[in-house]
């Protein structure tokens, strides 16, 4: 289990982490959401022991962050971190060893990993030879070779063809139910939805939304109707608590303010014809997640 | 950790000497060193104009012909060693005047003619310029003739005339025992052998360390190693594994050069040899026996190998902790500008310090760190350093790396993290207050 407890950062003046507690529990995928310099980066930094809290403390399975911890840990970062004049077995080998493991074990698990990928020919090839979704392939074989405890994903998917995403969601599942805790970062809200149980919004380094997915989308008072059907727009438009009409190509999209609007949304749809579709559904994590570091960004 | 250490250098070094590169650059070495070595004897046997005998006709109006002939060869055996004259005496030279310019090898017609009062005038006479050494020993050869010429009307008997004409003979005797009596062969061996080689070397060490921590920074895998390695382990074993391939690669620099001086010795016939147009590898090793340089390096040497290694080392760490702070190998570059005219620096003193005999200012910029490696063992080979203050230089050099690393490592664990230039220097002597 991976224990974040109260963790400030300062470079210098600025604070980039303010205060930032969360768990992660093991066998739990957990999402640490944010803009672009929300405090992401140096959070994963601190996790994997490049840098020191200013304040707090951090602690894998009761032990604070040190290099035989981070030995357990896998870590892919948001830039491609491959050694690009090296072969992907002379890289696999160079991380694998930094991460304790012998030389034969590397080969054996590159192996595997490159035939579950489809790689296996790109084995002596050197990296600067790859194009940037194998690269990206590569930099992950390398983050799990060592089945790590604790996996953190930053940005995983980019580069990547919706196959090899799927892939990648495929491993990263099978690290999960083998008991890995993962930490997954993407600006891809679809991708967060689909497999992340909890998560963190941060906004400019302090925290303004945490918990279950689940939660925090029963929380979220607005939702959305989708309507297929004729049925008048600028009437939609004039029931209170309609807070936007989206007239797209086969539905229409109704966004509430509330559930209590849902029914006399509904006695405007009655009224149109060949109505086929009524749904009301949760907010994304999309909107969720612009809704708040907006209202963050306003404060 | 060790294990870690052990494989990163392993890394390092491998990276260095493992490829294709370093064998091809190796041979090259071998057989640029080999050629440098014989470059006189490849000069001297694809020929050229410079080994054609210059024709000489001398019409001799006042019998001095001999003598002539005797002082002209003489002079230019010192002077111009791979020269030669084809002297030949004819009666009216003004037969050969107009033929000059048909001539396929080079003429000169010389008229030796009395004169009054100054005994004797000379005509030379050429349809190219004659070149300056060459007149300048026709000239000297000429008034040798004209000394004798008035020796000889001065009455006195011919053993006078031999004793007066023939040169002094100058014999140096040095008391100071500990004096060299080579000094320029000592300060040109030195430069040649150790500075020179040295020189080279830690500029490939302070590339080497940029390229590879800047290439490991700007690919973010300097992220991935740091969070398995410390930054100790990292910088060291930069440091070690550099180091090391300098020290190899200075190795087989020696080797080369001695393969190269033997090759000189197999390609570079007697004939070169007696003629004086080349050096033989024995008497060079002759003059550097009698200079003394043999006696003062055993004496030395553990000073002088400490010397050089805590060198080499400060310099990779210097050159280390530039890498940490820049973001790219141009500002790396920029950077180390600098460092390379500080060793310019060394090295041109180096050369100095045999015009300016017991100079203070060398003497003191001699126990300086990052320089005293050039300067301390051209010192002490010319017998301007003791052996003790050769010890100090070292002492002073080995201190002065110890305190670079340790505050250099407090910079370099923000550095390698670091990836803006904003506040750079800031940010950087800030870290020096990080234990």
């Amino acid at each position: 289990m991976l224990s974040v407890s109260h963790v400030t950062k300062y470079y210098d003046t600025v604070k980039a982490v303010d205060d930032l507690s969360f768990e992660v529990q093991d066998g739990e995928i957990f999402g640490l959401l944010g803009v672009n310099g929300a405090g992401k980066t140096t959070t994963f930094r601190m996790i994997i022991g490049l840098l020191e809290p200013t304040k707090g403390k951090i602690l894998l399975n009761g032990k604070p962050i040190d290099y035989q911890v981070t030995d357990t840990i896998g870590f892919l970062t948001e830039e491609r971190s491959l050694l690009t004049k090296l072969t992907v077995l002379e890289q696999a080998i160079y991380y694998g060893t930094l991460k304790g493991m012998r030389k034969e074990k590397i080969e054996e698990r590159l192996d595997y990993w490159l035939n579950r990928f489809g790689m296996s020919e790109y084995k002596n090839r050197k990296i600067k030879e790859l194009s940037k979704g194998n690269q990206q392939k590569i930099q992950f074989i390398t983050a799990i070779l060592h089945e790590p405890k604790l996996l953190i994903l930053d940005e995983p998917f980019t580069g990547l063809d919706p196959i090899n995403v799927e892939l990648f969601m495929e491993v990263i599942r099978e690290f999960k139910e083998k008991g890995s805790s993962i930490i997954f970062s993407s600006h891809r809200m679809e991708h967060v939805e689909l497999f992340c149980e909890k998560l963190v919004i941060l906004v400019k380094g302090e925290c303004v939304l945490e918990g279950s997915l689940k939660e925090i989308k029963k929380d979220y008072r607005k939702k959305n109707i989708h309507i297929i059907g004729d049925v008048s727009i600028d009437k939609l438009k004039e029931v209170p608590g309609v807070l936007d009409v989206q007239n797209l190509a086969n539905e229409i999209v109704v966004k509430i303010k509330s559930d209590k609007e849902i029914d006399d949304v509904f006695e405007v749809v009655k009224k149109g014809k060949n109505v086929t579709e009524f749904k009301v559904e949760d907010a994304t994590l999309n909107e969720i997640f612009l809704s708040k570091v907006g209202e963050a960004y306003d404060k | 950790m060790t294990n870690k250490l052990k494989f990163l250098v392993k890394q390092s070094l491998d990276k260095k000497i493992k490829t294709k590169w370093f064998k091809i650059v190796n041979v090259v070495l071998l057989l640029l060193l080999i050629f440098i070595a014989n470059v006189d004897t490849v000069v001297s046997f694809f020929g050229g104009d410079f080994n054609e005998e210059i024709q000489v006709f001398v019409e001799d109006q006042v019998g001095g012909y001999d003598l002539f002939v005797e002082n002209l060869t003489n002079m230019a055996s010192v002077m111009q060693s791979s020269q030669k004259y084809a002297i030949e005496k004819v009666n009216d030279i003004s037969e050969y005047k107009e033929g000059l310019k048909d001539e396929n090898k080079e003429t000169i017609l010389i008229q030796i003619l009395p004169d009054e009062g100054n005994y004797l005038k000379a005509n030379v006479i050429s349809y190219h310029e004659v070149g300056m050494i060459s007149l300048g020993v026709i000239q000297s050869a000429i008034n040798t003739v004209k000394e004798t010429v008035a020796i000889s009307e001065s009455g006195l008997s011919e053993e006078e005339i031999l004793a007066l004409t023939s040169p002094v003979v100058v014999t140096t005797e040095i008391t100071n025992e500990e004096e060299s009596e080579n000094k320029e062969m000592v300060s040109s061996v030195v430069s040649l052998v150790i500075i020179l080689p040295c020189f080279f070397l830690i500029l490939m060490l302070v590339q080497m360390i940029g390229a590879e921590i800047n290439d490991e920074k700007t690919t973010r895998s300097m992220e991935i190693i740091i969070s398995n390695v410390s930054p100790k382990a990292h910088f060291l074993s930069k440091i070690i594994s550099s180091t090391c391939f300098v020290g190899i690669q200075g190795v087989l620099l020696l080797l080369y050069g001695a393969i190269a001086l033997f090759s000189r010795s197999l390609f570079t016939s007697s004939e070169l040899i007696s003629s004086g147009t080349v050096t033989s590898l024995t008497s060079i090793m002759e003059i550097v026996k009698t200079s003394g340089v043999i006696d003062l390096l055993i004496q030395g040497l553990p000073f002088l190998i400490l010397l050089f290694l805590s060198s080499f080392l400060l310099y990779a760490i210097v050159a280390g902790v530039l890498a940490s702070m820049t973001t790219s190998i141009e500002d790396f570059q920029q950077l180390q500008t600098p460092m390379m005219l500080i060793i310019m620096i060394g090295y041109y003193l180096a050369l100095m310090a045999v015009q300016f005999d017991g100079a203070i200012f060398i003497k003191f910029v001699a126990f300086v760190p990052m320089l005293s490696f050039l300067l301390s063992p051209v010192l002490f080979f010319l017998g301007q350093m003791t052996l003790l203050e050769l010890g100090l230089s070292t002492l002073i050099n080995i201190f002065f790396t110890w305190l670079v690393f340790r505050y250099g490592l407090r910079i370099y664990k923000v550095g390698i993290l670091n990836y803006s230039s904003n506040k750079l220097w800031r940010k950087m002597f800030h870290s020096l207050k990080n234990k």
